[in-house]
C-alpha cells in the first residue's frame, strides 16, 4: 500500500553532484522510522517510471539536482507552476525526461497529487565520478535540515 | 528530384540521450548522410576497477534508468562467471522474472511514450492524451504493471537492490507470486488492446528495406525465444553459434571519425541488435500469443526493415508476458525458499552476455584473488547499432530524396526511435527558469 506522501530522490551518483537527490534519500532512509506516514524513494534516472511513483499520493517532494542559474549549492523550494523548463530537448526522451513534462502527463491523466513541491539543488560538477563536489558534500546537513522542515509540515488532507 | 537540402538534427528528440543527423544535398545530389554520436563513451568500465566483486553490480545498474536491470544482470553473471559461481535453479527463475519486467517496461516505454506519437503524428505522448486518452490510459496501465513487477523482484523499479553473485538477497513470496500472475494474466488483455491500436495506424510505418546481418543470442536446450541464455548467433551464422567468451570475434569495435562511440561489425560492414534481431534469429520459437500478434502485422522471419523494431517488441511484450506466467507456475509448484549463499573468492576472468530490451549486451570481468576488479570490458546495444543505423541512413535517404525537407527529417528521426538508442544514459537533472 502506497503511503499518501512520498519523497523522491532523482539523479545519477555515479555522476557528482548529479546524484544528490539518491544521496539526500539515503540520508532521510536512516531516519525513515522518524515518519511513519512517507515514502522515501530513490528513483535514479528512472526518468517515465517517476509518473507511477507520484499517483495516489496526496504530496510529492521531488529532490534533484538542478541548474537554477544560482551559485553552486544553493537549495531551492519551488513548485511547479513557479518554473518554465528550459531544458534543450524539446520533448520527452526516455531518459532525458524532464520531469517538469511528466508532471504535465499526470495532470492531464488526473493523476496528479494534490500539492508537488521540488528542492532543486545547484550542482558545482556534474562528472563521471562517485563523489560529490566540496561544495555540495559540506552543505548536506544543511540539505537535509530545509527538506525535513518541509516533512514536518502536516499534509493538507 | 529534391534540390538543395540541409538538415541538421541535433540531439533527435525522444531517444535516449543526444545524437545528431545530418543530411546535405545539392543539386540534388547527396554530400553528406551521417548519424552522428557526440557523447563521452564508456567511462563505467574505469568506474568499476579496484571496486570489490560484491559493488560491481550496484554500480552498472546506474547505467542506464532505462536498462538497469539488464546491466545488473549481466555484470552478476559476468562476476559469477569469473569467479566460477553456480546459481540455483530458483535463483535463475526469478531472475528471468526479473528481467522480463525489465523487458515490458522497456518496450511498452518505447511502443507507447517514443513511437506512437511518430504514428499518430504529434510531437510527444502528451499532446496524444486528448487524441486517443483510452490507448495512453492502457499503455500507462502496462507500464505500470511492468513497473510493480520490477518493483517486487528488484526491490526497486529501477536500479535493482536484490541481486548478488551467487544468489538472490531476497525473493517474493509465494503469495506475491500468485498476485503477480493473476495481474499478468490481465496484462494480456492490456497488451491486445494496445495491439489494435497500433495495428489501426500500421499504414504509418515506413516501408522499408536493406538486407542486414541480425544479432542476438540463442539457445538450444531447450529451444528458447531466448532473452538470457544461450550463445551468439546471427543470420548469417547457418544456426551455428559462437561461445558468449569469444564475444570479442563477434563484435569487432572500430572508431569512426563521425563518432565518440565505437562502431561494430562482424560479417559485414555493420550489424543490427535488438528485437528484431532476435526475431530473426528465433521467431519460431515465441510464445502462441506473441506468434499471433507477429501475424496480425504480417511480420514474418527474414524482415529487413527496421521500422518494424517497435513491432517485434509488442510481439515480445506478449511473449514475456506469456512466459512469466509459466515461471510462476513452475516455481509454486515447487515452492520457494530464501536460499544460502557461500562464495569463495579466488582469482578469474569471465565474460558474459544477455538480450538488454535494445539487444545483445556484453561484459567481461577480471578479477584479483581477493576478489577486486582489475579489468572490466563492456559492449552495450547501442554501440553495435550505430554502424547499421549510418547504413540504413544511406540507402534511405536516396530513396526518399524526392520527399519534402520535413518527411524525410520525421522518416530519419523515426528510424533512429526505431533502433531505440540509449546514447548518454547518465544524467537526468532539471533546467529551469524561474517563472514567478
Amino acid at each position: 500500500m502506497k503511503k499518501k506522501i512520498a519523497v523522491l530522490g532523482l539523479g545519477n551518483p555515479l555522476m557528482a553532484d548529479e546524484g544528490i537527490g539518491c544521496r539526500v534519500i539515503e540520508r532521510l532512509l536512516s531516519q525513515a522510522d522518524t515518519y511513519p506516514d512517507i515514502d522515501f524513494i530513490d528513483s535514479g534516472t528512472g526518468g517515465m517510471s517517476i509518473l507511477h511513483l507520484i499517483t495516489d499520493r496526496y504530496k510529492v517532494i521531488l529532490i534533484d539536482c538542478a541548474y537554477m542559474g544560482t551559485k553552486p549549492g544553493t537549495i531551492k523550494r519551488f513548485t511547479p507552476d513557479d518554473v518554465q523548463s528550459i531544458k534543450k530537448l524539446a520533448h520527452q526522451s526516455m531518459h532525458e525526461v524532464d520531469i517538469l513534462k511528466v508532471l504535465d502527463l499526470a495532470k492531464q491523466l488526473g493523476q496528479y497529487p494534490d500539492e508537488v513541491i521540488i528542492f532543486g539543488i545547484e550542482p558545482e560538477a556534474i562528472e563521471q565520478r562517485q563523489n560529490l563536489s566540496k561544495t555540495i558534500s559540506q552543505k548536506l546537513d544543511h540539505y537535509i535540515s530545509v527538506i525535513s522542515a518541509e516533512l514536518d509540515v502536516p499534509a493538507e488532507k | 528530384m529534391s534540390k538543395n537540402m540541409n538538415i541538421d538534427v541535433k540531439h533527435v528528440t525522444r531517444i535516449e540521450g543526444h545524437a545528431n543527423i545530418v543530411v546535405n544535398a545539392r543539386d540534388g545530389k547527396i554530400e553528406k548522410v551521417q548519424w552522428q554520436v557526440p557523447e563521452a563513451p564508456r567511462f563505467f568500465e574505469a568506474m568499476v576497477r579496484g571496486r570489490s566483486y560484491e559493488d560491481i553490480q550496484l554500480i552498472v545498474s546506474r547505467i542506464c534508468g532505462i536498462c538497469s536491470i539488464s546491466h545488473s544482470l549481466v555484470a552478476t553473471k559476468a562476476v559469477e562467471n569469473a569467479l566460477g559461481l553456480e546459481v540455483t535453479e530458483q535463483t535463475d527463475l526469478i531472475r528471468l522474472l526479473m528481467h522480463y519486467s525489465e523487458q515490458l517496461q522497456s518496450h511498452i516505454l518505447h511502443i507507447g511514450y517514443l513511437a506512437a506519437p511518430d504514428f499518430f503524428g504529434v510531437p510527444s505522448v502528451v499532446p496524444l492524451v486528448p487524441k486517443a486518452t483510452d490507448a495512453v490510459k492502457t499503455i500507462i496501465k502496462a507500464h505500470r504493471v511492468a513497473n510493480d513487477w520490477s518493483d517486487l523482484i528488484g526491490g526497486r523499479t529501477t536500479h535493482p537492490v536484490t541481486l548478488k553473485p551467487g544468489g538472490m538477497t531476497a525473493i517474493p513470496s509465494e503469495k506475491q507470486l500468485r498476485e503477480l500472475q493473476a495481474t499478468l494474466k490481465n496484462t494480456l488483455a492490456d497488451l491486445e488492446t494496445i495491439a489494435k491500436v497500433v495495428l489501426s495506424v500500421a499504414g504509418n510505418v515506413p516501408q522499408f528495406e536493406r538486407p542486414t546481418e541480425y544479432v542476438s543470442l540463442k539457445q538450444t536446450n531447450p529451444p528458447t525465444y531466448t532473452f538470457y541464455h544461450g550463445d551468439i548467433t546471427s543470420t548469417d551464422c547457418n544456426g551455428k553459434t559462437v561461445l558468449v567468451k569469444d564475444w570479442h570475434k563477434v563484435a569487432n569495435e572500430y572508431v569512426v571519425e563521425q563518432s565518440t562511440a565505437k562502431w561494430t561489425k562482424w560479417h559485414r560492414d555493420s550489424y543490427a541488435v535488438g528485437a528484431l534481431a532476435r526475431f530473426n534469429n528465433n521467431a519460431e520459437l515465441l510464445s502462441d500469443g506473441a506468434k499471433k500478434t507477429a501475424k496480425a502485422f504480417g511480420l514474418n522471419k527474414g524482415c529487413c526493415n527496421p521500422y518494424m523494431n517497435t513491432i517485434v517488441q509488442l510481439a515480445e511484450s506478449v511473449h514475456v508476458v506469456q512466459s512469466s506466467i509459466a515461471i510462476i507456475d513452475k516455481l509454486l509448484t515447487k515452492g520457494v525458499k530464501q536460499e544460502k549463499v557461500t562464495v569463495k573468492v579466488k582469482a578469474g576472468k569471465g565474460a558474459a552476455a544477455i538480450e538488454a530490451p535494445r539487444g545483445i549486451l556484453f561484459y567481461e570481468y577480471e578479477f584479483d584473488k581477493k576478489g577486486n576488479c582489475v579489468a572490466a570490458d563492456i559492449c552495450i546495444p547501442t554501440n553495435q547499432n550505430h554502424a547499421n543505423i549510418q547504413k540504413d541512413f544511406e540507402k534511405l535517404v536516396p530513396e526518399i530524396l524526392d520527399q519534402n525537407e520535413a518527411t524525410i527529417r520525421l522518416k530519419l528521426e523515426m528510424l533512429v526511435r526505431a533502433y531505440d538508442p540509449c546514447v548518454s544514459c547518465s544524467t537526468h537533472m532539471l533546467d529551469v527558469k524561474f517563472i514567478r
